[in-house]
């Protein structure tokens, strides 16, 4: 692994739970992940599985209801949770930037464009008004959004959905922060559009040597854009690799029925197969390996005991398969 | 036998509103010079980015939107002379399923009251014992089981929803399935499963389906045909297998190379097609020439009009399928 210093972000068995009327019920159990300088992460799992959950607690942004538990994350050594809130302000936006999933809801309808940017550039740095919208418009030139001049006056109405992810990425990028998280950036966007955005991310990620943590449910993006992928089902991690090896041999029977349910472009194929079954609701009390229940290959110990994270080549994975047979991976 | 869909020449635009004597311009029309044909026992996909026609086209055919001029014939009926009694009869052999399952299923009804809502209305299977056997079968056949009929929607998860959507819409024994991206809305790891089932569901029932998806890899594994939707036209149609492996029009090419693939070495090489705005269209009559790099201001005057350039493979492009060489993004 990499040295001490070269860890730019670090969590430590961070966990997350809801309140409700039935009581308090852990959606996140116990996530543990390093991310190195510069390097891009992938965070891949079904709806309900705790990505996003993840994603607001790395910031502390979760809804009323929803508490960290326990568990420590660290942004370049400092401990986030436990910043108090002037300097967490501080870092939200300048150190860290966030893009959320739904373009349409998360700008300002009755504020322009130009607006909204300058304004998180004013409240970070001590620029003047006119340096903030000069950069504001090299920002939306950047992001490839024309006229910016003209442009940065209309609001967001007057943008198409791609257009206004676009201008969520400048007003996340307009401070060169250390680490971007990005919660399913592309989802509500068409493929051309999708690969314009993900090609400018990464364009701005070695320029800048951000680091990012990309949360999606498209495997097909994370062969794209990351180096290291994590895999969460249930709350739990069960599978943590670099990207290569995780697409050469994923040794977790959900990532490997993950990729093989994927429509290929590449085949033709007459029936595909699927994985049986739903993932589980948040919450949803249980025993043993949270993935058992569709599990093709499980066993009693499966639905008994929780596998530990085994760890074996620099790769870790929540299988009882891995102590079974160190040859049962198979691909 | 009729031809359960034959689209010719159709035109639609939305009226605009308005006083009529200040606008001075016609309204821009959605729907241009469409023919297409959708044969017995055939799955036809219409492929496109968000906002080119596809879901007009499916409101058309369903006979929930009017169209201007041209004709529309469903199962050998104008859709245009239809009395209010022929729509209702229609509706026995045309069903539909939406995208969103969250959206489409009314909350407030059980899986029971939604499913025998379709013969309520067109008084089939009066007697309940009856009744109580086609239901059983009906859940069955979408891999749902009896007991799921007393619940409500909000007690299922998206897959199983989409599931109850598929039954309803087969309720009625249709001879044409209109699917408006019926996975879009899933998890990988069920959207297989759903279209597994869709493939099954139309063997084995004998329908003819028109497709919706802006997914080539979703709509290569279901449909026999494909037509490429830019602008309110359709600009290439061929076999599936014969679209993937030889696009002809620059568009069906660019929207391929934007398909990220989940392998990371493969996704490394692939380069998108650049697809931004280059220059005016100008008189241009191909809806695609402001994006197109293969434009060529003289050859691009001619009227836009689809060709057939090689057996059942139909391309509007005035300068692309005469060239020999093979695309870079062909499958």
């Amino acid at each position: 692994m990499n040295a001490r210093e070269d860890i730019l972000l670090s969590v430590e068995d961070l966990r997350v739970s809801f309140r409700s009327e039935e009581g308090k019920t852990e959606v996140l159990h116990g996530l543990s992940y390093r991310l190195p300088k510069g390097k891009v992460l992938a965070v891949v799992g079904e709806s309900g599985c705790g990505k996003t959950v993840h994603a607001l607690s790395l910031l502390n942004l979760l809804p009323s209801g929803g508490e960290i538990a326990a568990g420590h994350v660290y942004y370049q050594g400092k401990d986030v949770l436990s910043l108090p809130p002037q300097e967490l302000r501080r870092l939200r936006g300048a150190e860290i930037a966030m893009i959320f999933q739904d373009p349409m809801t998360s700008l300002n309808p009755i504020r322009t464009v130009g607006s909204q940017i300058t304004e998180t550039i004013l409240a970070h740095t001590d620029c003047t008004k006119l340096q903030a919208r000069a950069r504001a418009m090299r920002l939306l030139k950047q992001v490839g959004i024309e006229n910016p001049r003209k442009r940065m006056d209309e609001y967001p109405f007057q943008f198409s959905g791609g257009q206004r992810q676009r201008i969520m990425i400048a007003m996340a990028l307009c401070l060169t922060p250390g680490l971007l998280i990005a919660d399913e950036p592309t989802t509500a966007l068409d493929v051309t559009i999708q690969a314009q955005i993900l090609k400018l991310i990464k364009n701005l990620q070695q320029k800048n040597h951000m680091s990012a943590v990309f949360i999606t449910h498209n495997l097909a993006i994370v062969a794209d854009i990351a180096d290291e992928v994590l895999v969460l089902y249930g709350g739990y991690c069960v599978e943590e690799a670099r990207a290569d090896e995780l697409f050469a041999k994923p040794l977790h029977p959900y990532t490997q029925g993950l990729l093989h349910s994927l429509v290929s472009l590449k085949r033709k194929e007459e029936h595909l197969p699927a994985i049986e079954g739903y993932p589980p609701a948040p919450g949803t009390p249980k025993e043993g390996c949270p993935f058992a229940p569709r599990c093709p290959r499980a066993w009693d110990k499966c639905h008994d005991r929780l596998p530990p994270l085994f760890e074996k080549n620099g790769r870790r994975v929540r299988c009882w398969l891995q102590e079974k047979d160190d040859n049962s991976g198979r691909n | 036998m009729t031809t359960p869909v034959e689209i010719e020449h159709l035109y639609k635009s939305y009226d605009r509103g308005g006083v009529k004597f200040w606008s001075r311009t016609e309204a821009k029309p959605v729907l241009e010079d469409i023919s297409l044909r959708v044969g017995e026992r055939e799955i036809l996909g219409l492929v496109g980015e968000s906002g080119c026609g596809k879901t007009t086209l499916a409101k058309v055919v369903l006979g929930l939107e009017k169209y201007q001029s041209g004709s529309v014939k469903v199962n050998g009926l104008e859709l245009k002379e239809l009395t209010k009694a022929g729509f209702k009869k229609l509706r026995r052999q045309v069903q539909v399923v939406f995208q969103d399952p969250y959206s489409s299923l009314d909350p407030r009804q059980t899986v029971r009251q939604i499913l025998c809502e379709p013969w309520d209305i067109h008084a089939l299977y009066a007697d309940g014992a009856q009744r109580e056997n086609a239901l059983r079968e009906l859940v069955r056949a979408v891999g749902l089981d009896a007991a799921h009929l007393n619940r409500y929607p909000h007690e299922f998860s998206g897959g199983q929803r989409q599931r109850i959507a598929i039954a309803r819409a087969l309720a009625l024994e249709p001879k044409l399935l209109v699917a408006d991206e019926p996975v879009s809305a899933l998890d990988v790891s069920v959207q297989a499963q759903i279209l597994n089932l869709l493939k099954d569901i139309s063997r084995r029932r004998a329908l003819s389906m028109l497709f919706i998806s802006h997914d080539f890899a979703v709509a290569r594994f279901l449909c026999d045909r494909i037509a490429v939707m830019y602008r309110g036209r359709v600009l290439e149609t061929a076999p599936a297998e014969e679209l993937l492996h030889n696009p002809q029009h620059p568009y069906t090419e660019a929207l391929l190379s934007a398909v990220p693939v989940p392998d990371p070495q493969l996704q490394k090489k692939r380069e998108p097609v650049e697809t931004k705005t280059q220059r005016k269209r100008g008189s241009c009559p191909c809806p695609y020439a402001a994006r197109c790099r293969y434009y060529q201001a003289a050859q691009c005057r001619v009227p836009l009009e689809l060709k057939q350039t090689q057996e059942g493979h139909f391309c509007a492009c005035a300068v692309l399928p005469f060239q020999k060489e093979k695309s870079l993004y062909a499958v």
